[in-house]
Parts: structure tokens; C-alpha cells; sequence
């Protein structure tokens, strides 16, 4: 471990969003009144489609865009009026913004230059960071010169060299190309671990925010859907939003009603019991759905999508989609109509209206992963 | 390629060379009766055969004329009208890319309209306000009434006088508010990552910092090329010095080479020493071209890759 692993280390702040709000003009609301901790070291990553306030959130805890109202506290400290040099934040944005007429140690050591750190010591901590990040060889080239991944990691290195108590990430993968998005994504990880900082990450990708976080902050029209981990996101959504949104395929929603004993698709078939009476969604993932072994509920197969490792079968029951994940090596007729199974401890209930998340609907649906993990 | 044929080929040449005979002859015919005397030119008219008085010509102008200190303060007006023009340009643009402004866009469409308003139209109005610059202010303090409050309270009506006619700041000046550079450097500022505003920001500099770390060393080549172009424009002005300026030690050399010709009918011109001088006059610019026509180029093309 060396001197800059240790000292990001130490310098890492939690950080408390308290009652952080964001509008542009009277009416329309950006972010409505946030309360939130990222803990210290942790690795948060901030999820939802574009247009959720994300980004909005991200800048303000940077600093570039003011609060509407509220306090933002970066360890211990109230930051929300300050300039963003005086926050210790430091941020690696989506298309890099380097600056393109210095070299790649000029633009690592611009930062240290404002602030006045003599030529000597930027050089030392130049150097430090370039060979943490294996750009050692290309110090003295522009970034027009450099690759999409190497300009990432100068961007990165731009930003911890300051040692900053949080580091800021706005969409920086989105731009690579999806062999170097898991590269990088893998590098970041390693980084994390090794340096410990304050991070958020802001992606609408699922994966990166499945890979990379600690915990996933999943907004939706700048509201907090869901705060977890990524297995309790995965396997315990708060509600219909997140359930569609983590995922590939997403999980099948169906609108079921209950008549107090079974929940029944539209057209009359019984998916699962359940001692509850109105509108619900029922949540299943494709992957959990049990095909032929018996099951009652008939659907028809309309397409099905052949990837290697596995297959997609898009099926109709009642006028609703359903996807299907079949293992590979599975024959099926695609002439038949299947019968299914959901497995009880598989299935998700959600209230009809809200569509938030009913806890425990069918006893403790925990799968055995989960109860160890938590 | 629209035609690969041999009769379009010659016709294409024929065309190209009238096209040069009609830039360069006008050309050729000012070298050569620069380069003959005048006691030649009574006796033949205007020379298309070169003589061997170019020099003395020469010498004549720089002797018996105005033209040097002419030529000084073209050089003062179009030196500090490209880089008054430059900065100005930068400024705003800046400004009006970098900074969330109310009514950036009605600003920056004024500042378009100067492109639609040339000096040349506004030259009675600009000639109004040059020769007493508070007229303006006069006008407003009339228009509004505030000048018979003043004239109540205090007796006599506010009427400020100051006239910059034959100076070389009232030279320059009218020229130096037009908005192609802002428009110029708007176009580049736009060219760049809108995150670098942030990422330096985020480092720390502040909105000057930016400007002389990042965004000037960016626009260096904008900024020559703005610079080449308005020198040249500031060196051709004719209309607004000759009006601009009266005593022949305050006007520009262009003006100045059209004054050689003598006011008095009948008398014939020395032409060869007018060319003379028009080719004097004309060294620096084409200099000037010589040396800068990459920025120059860059500059007709507005934006860089």
C-alpha cells in the first residue's frame, strides 16, 4: 500500500444529504426533499433512467449546481454554500473533459497547480498516481493521443490525486465500447478496494451499478425507490419500478386479483394463494419461472429469442407478456402451449395501485443466499 | 469530377486564365507605372512596359507626402482595432457560452445585428455620436424629461461635449463594435466538451483561471486568425477615416494615397508616384498575408476540426 492509497484512505468523509431538494423554477421539482447517508468508504452507486435527477443530485453534491433547500454535510462539515474546491470532492465525468492542450501530467497536476503545491512535490505525486494507474509511458502526451480507456484512467487519476474525501462518478463508462466498459468496470472495483474513498457513481446501467456498488441508490423522478444492497435490490425490489428496472430480462409483472384466498389472472387461471382481496401486481423473474413439472398456468409461445447460454421465450397468458429464461439444452415444442409453475418462494407481490412492495406476501420468500449474506 | 472531357478542360482553362488576367493585370499595371517617371507617363499615358524609377517613386512618397506617418497610424488604428476586437470578441463570447446570463440570446442576437448594420450604413449616425460622444446621453436626458427637472432644480439643463473626430481613438473605436468574433469565437467555444467549465471547477480555477489556463491556450488559433482578419479589414477602411478624420496628419494611409491625386482640374496626376505609394501601402498587408494566411484560412472556415 502506498502513501496515496493510504492517505485517499483516511481522507474519506461521509457524506448526509438532509432534506436536499432541487427546482429549477416554482413548479416543476427537480429532486423533492432527499434524506440520505453514504457511508464512509463505501462504494455507492446512483441508479434510474435518464431524467431521474441523477445527475442533478451528483453536481450538487459536487458542488456545480446550488440546493433549492436542505443541507448537504461531507464529513461533518456543511458544505452546501460552498465552491466546490473547498468541498474535497473530486469528479470523473462521462466524456472526460480533459483539458485537450496540456500533457496527461499537466492535466493530473492542474489541480495541485490552483492550489498552489510546489513543482516539485506535483511531479512526486504526478508520478505516484501514473503508476498506480499504469500510465507511467504516456506522462508527456496529449490526451488526443491517448485511447478511450487511457483518457478514463487520466481522468481518473485527475481526480484522486488530490486525495479527495469523495470522488464523483457521472456516467464515465458510457462512452467505451462494451469490451473496455467491463475492463474498466473491473479496474474500478480493484481501485475501490485498494483506495477505500468515498465514491458515487452515477449509470443508468445495470450492471455497473450491480457490479460496482456497496449499495444502489435507485431514484425515479428524483424520488428514493429503493437503498440496498445490490442482492436485497435484486432479490427483495421495493417496488414494481425497481422490480422492472434490475434485471436483464426484467422481471414479468402480471396484474392478478385476489378473492381472498388465490390470486387469479385475468381470464380466471389461479397463479398462487395469497388471503388478500383487490388489485395486486405479481412479480416473478423469468429466470424462476418452472416450466412443464405439472404446473397449472397454460401460456402460448409467441417467439423465442435463442442467446447460447440461454433462451427467451416471450409467451402470452391472459392478454399479459410473459418471458420465460430457459436454460440451454432444453427442448421445447414451440407449436404448444406450456404449462408453468411459479414457485411460491420466487414470486413478488406488489400493491395494485402504488405499486410498492407487499413484505413476507408468501411467508418468508428469502432465498438461502440472501439469509446469509444479510 | 464533374466531366472528365477534354473540350471542358479547355474551356476551363480559358476561363481560369481571363479570371487571372483580370486579377493580376490591374496588378501588373500599377508595378509598371510605379516603376516609369513621370515625364514617361505624360508623354504615353499609363506604362505596361516596367521602367527603372520604382525606387525614386518610392522615395518620392515617403519625402514629399504624408503617406509614412499615414501608414503609422493605419498601423495604430488596424493594430489596436484587431486586438481591441479580439478581446472584446472573446469577452462576450465567453460570457455568453460559459455564464447562465438572462437574455443571452437577445444579447447575442444584438450583437449578430452589427453584422447586419455595417458601418458603412450607420456612417451619418456613427459620424453624430464621434463628434460629441455624450450625445446619446444628451438625447435620452432630453427625450425623458429629466433635463427640464435638472433645468428646474439647478438652472440649466445637463449638455455634456466631447468629440473624438481626429483622434485615433474615434478611428478606432466605431470599428471595433462588430459581432463576427463573438459569433467566431462562439462557434469554438461550442466546439468543446461542455464539462471542462466543470472539470475546471472541480480542480479549483475559478471562472478567470479558466479563461487564461484552459479556454485561451483552446482558441489560440481562433484567436490569430480573428486578429489577421480584422488587421486587414482595419488597414482597408476607407469611408470611416475619411470621414473620421480631417487634418491629413490624423488620416489612414488608404485615405491619404486617395488624396494624392490633386483636387485641381486640369493638372494631371503623377501617377507613377501614386502607385508607388499604393504599393508601399499595400506591403504590409500583403506581408501580413504571407506570413499568417494558415490563420488566415482557418478563420474563413470558422471552426477547427
Amino acid at each position: 500500500m502506498t502513501a496515496i492509497d493510504t492517505a485517499i484512505r483516511a481522507a474519506a468523509a461521509e457524506i448526509d444529504l438532509i432534506g436536499v431538494t432541487k427546482s429549477y423554477d416554482a413548479k416543476n421539482t427537480i429532486i423533492p426533499p432527499i434524506d440520505v447517508t453514504l457511508r464512509r468508504g463505501e462504494f455507492t452507486v446512483v441508479l434510474g433512467p435518464s431524467g431521474c435527477g441523477k445527475s442533478t443530485l451528483l453536481q450538487m453534491i459536487a458542488g456545480l449546481e446550488r440546493v433549492s433547500g436542505g443541507k448537504i454535510v461531507i464529513g461533518g462539515r456543511e458544505v452546501q454554500d460552498l465552491e466546490p474546491k473547498h468541498r474535497g470532492c473530486a469528479m470523473v465525468f462521462q466524456n472526460y473533459a480533459l483539458y485537450p492542450h496540456m500533457t496527461v501530467a499537466e492535466n493530473m497536476a492542474y489541480s495541485l497547480k490552483v492550489a498552489g503545491v510546489s513543482k516539485a512535490e506535483r511531479a512526486e505525486r504526478v508520478a505516484t498516481v501514473a503508476k498506480m494507474l499504469g500510465l507511467a509511458d504516456f506522462l508527456t502526451r496529449k490526451p488526443g493521443q491517448l485511447s478511450g480507456g487511457q483518457r478514463q484512467r487520466v481522468a481518473i487519476g485527475r481526480a484522486i490525486i488530490r486525495e479527495p474525501g469523495v470522488l464523483l462518478f457521472d456516467e464515465p463508462l458510457s462512452n467505451l465500447d462494451a469490451q473496455l466498459r467491463h475492463d474498466m468496470r473491473v479496474e474500478l472495483a480493484e481501485l475501490h478496494r485498494r483506495i477505500g474513498a468515498t465514491s458515487v457513481f452515477v449509470t443508468h446501467d445495470q450492471v455497473e451499478a450491480m457490479t460496482l456498488a456497496d449499495r444502489i441508490l435507485i431514484l425515479n423522478k428524483g424520488h428514493i425507490e429503493q437503498f440496498d444492497t445490490p442482492k436485497a435490490i435484486y432479490h427483495h425490489p421495493a417496488s414494481v419500478f425497481v422490480a422492472k428496472f434490475i434485471g436483464s430480462p426484467p422481471m414479468n409483472i402480471l396484474q392478478v386479483e385476489g378473492d381472498g384466498s388465490v390470486l387469479r389472472l385475468a381470464d380466471g387461471q389461479a397463479v398462487a394463494n395469497y388471503a388478500g382481496k383487490g388489485k395486486f401486481q405479481l412479480g416473478i423473474r423469468p429466470e424462476d419461472i418452472a416450466v412443464n413439472e405439472g404446473g397449472s398456468i397454460k401460456t402460448e409461445i409467441r417467439y423465442r429469442e435463442d442467446l447460447g447460454s440461454h433462451e427467451i421465450l416471450e409467451t402470452k397468458t391472459a392478454e399479459q407478456n410473459l418471458r420465460i429464461a430457459m436454460p440451454f439444452g432444453v427442448e421445447i415444442d414451440t407449436t404448444q402451449t406450456l404449462s408453468l409453475s411459479f414457485p411460491q418462494a420466487r414470486l413478488h407481490l406488489f400493491e395494485g395501485e402504488s405499486g410498492r412492495a407487499i413484505a413476507n406476501a408468501f411467508g418468508d420468500a428469502q432465498p438461502a443466499s440472501v439469509k446469509e449474506y444479510q | 469530377m464533374v466531366e472528365n472531357a477534354r473540350s471542358i478542360n479547355i474551356a476551363a482553362s480559358i476561363l481560369l486564365a481571363i479570371g487571372i488576367l483580370y486579377i493580376v493585370g490591374p496588378l501588373y499595371l500599377t508595378l509598371s507605372t510605379a516603376s516609369q517617371s513621370y515625364e514617361y507617363m505624360l508623354r504615353n499615358g499609363l506604362a505596361w512596359v516596367p521602367g527603372t524609377e520604382l525606387f525614386a517613386n518610392m522615395g518620392k512618397v515617403i519625402h514629399d507626402t504624408r503617406i509614412p506617418i499615414q501608414m503609422l497610424n493605419s498601423m495604430i488604428v488596424a493594430f489596436s482595432n484587431a486586438l481591441a476586437t479580439c478581446i472584446l470578441s472573446f469577452l462576450s463570447a465567453y460570457a455568453i457560452v460559459y455564464f447562465r446570463i438572462r437574455w443571452a440570446g437577445v444579447a447575442f442576437a444584438l450583437i449578430l445585428a452589427t453584422i447586419m448594420l455595417p458601418l458603412d450604413i450607420r456612417v451619418i449616425t456613427t459620424y453624430q455620436v464621434a463628434s460629441n460622444i455624450f450625445s446619446p446621453l444628451n438625447a435620452v436626458l432630453d427625450f425623458t424629461g429629466l433635463n427640464s427637472l435638472i433645468e428646474m432644480m439647478f438652472g440649466a439643463p445637463i449638455q455634456l461635449e466631447l468629440s473624438v473626430l481626429d483622434t485615433h481613438f474615434g478611428l478606432i473605436a466605431p470599428l471595433v463594435a462588430h459581432g463576427t468574433g463573438t459569433f467566431l469565437f462562439r462557434q469554438f467555444f461550442l466546439t468543446l466538451p461542455k464539462d471542462l467549465f466543470k472539470a475546471a471547477r472541480m480542480d479549483g480555477a475559478g471562472p478567470l483561471r479558466f479563461l487564461i489556463d484552459i479556454l485561451l491556450p483552446l482558441a489560440r488559433t481562433s484567436f490569430a486568425s480573428l486578429f489577421v482578419l480584422t488587421f486587414l479589414s482595419g488597414w482597408t477602411q476607407y469611408l470611416w477615416p475619411l470621414v473620421g478624420a480631417s487634418t491629413p496628419d490624423m488620416q489612414t494611409a488608404v485615405v491619404g494615397l486617395a488624396r494624392l491625386v490633386p483636387d485641381a482640374d486640369g493638372q494631371v496626376p503623377d501617377f507613377p508616384m501614386i502607385m508607388a505609394g499604393a504599393v508601399l501601402v499595400s506591403l504590409v498587408p500583403l506581408t501580413m498575408i504571407a506570413l499568417l494566411q494558415r490563420f488566415l484560412v482557418q478563420g474563413l472556415v470558422l471552426s477547427e476540426k
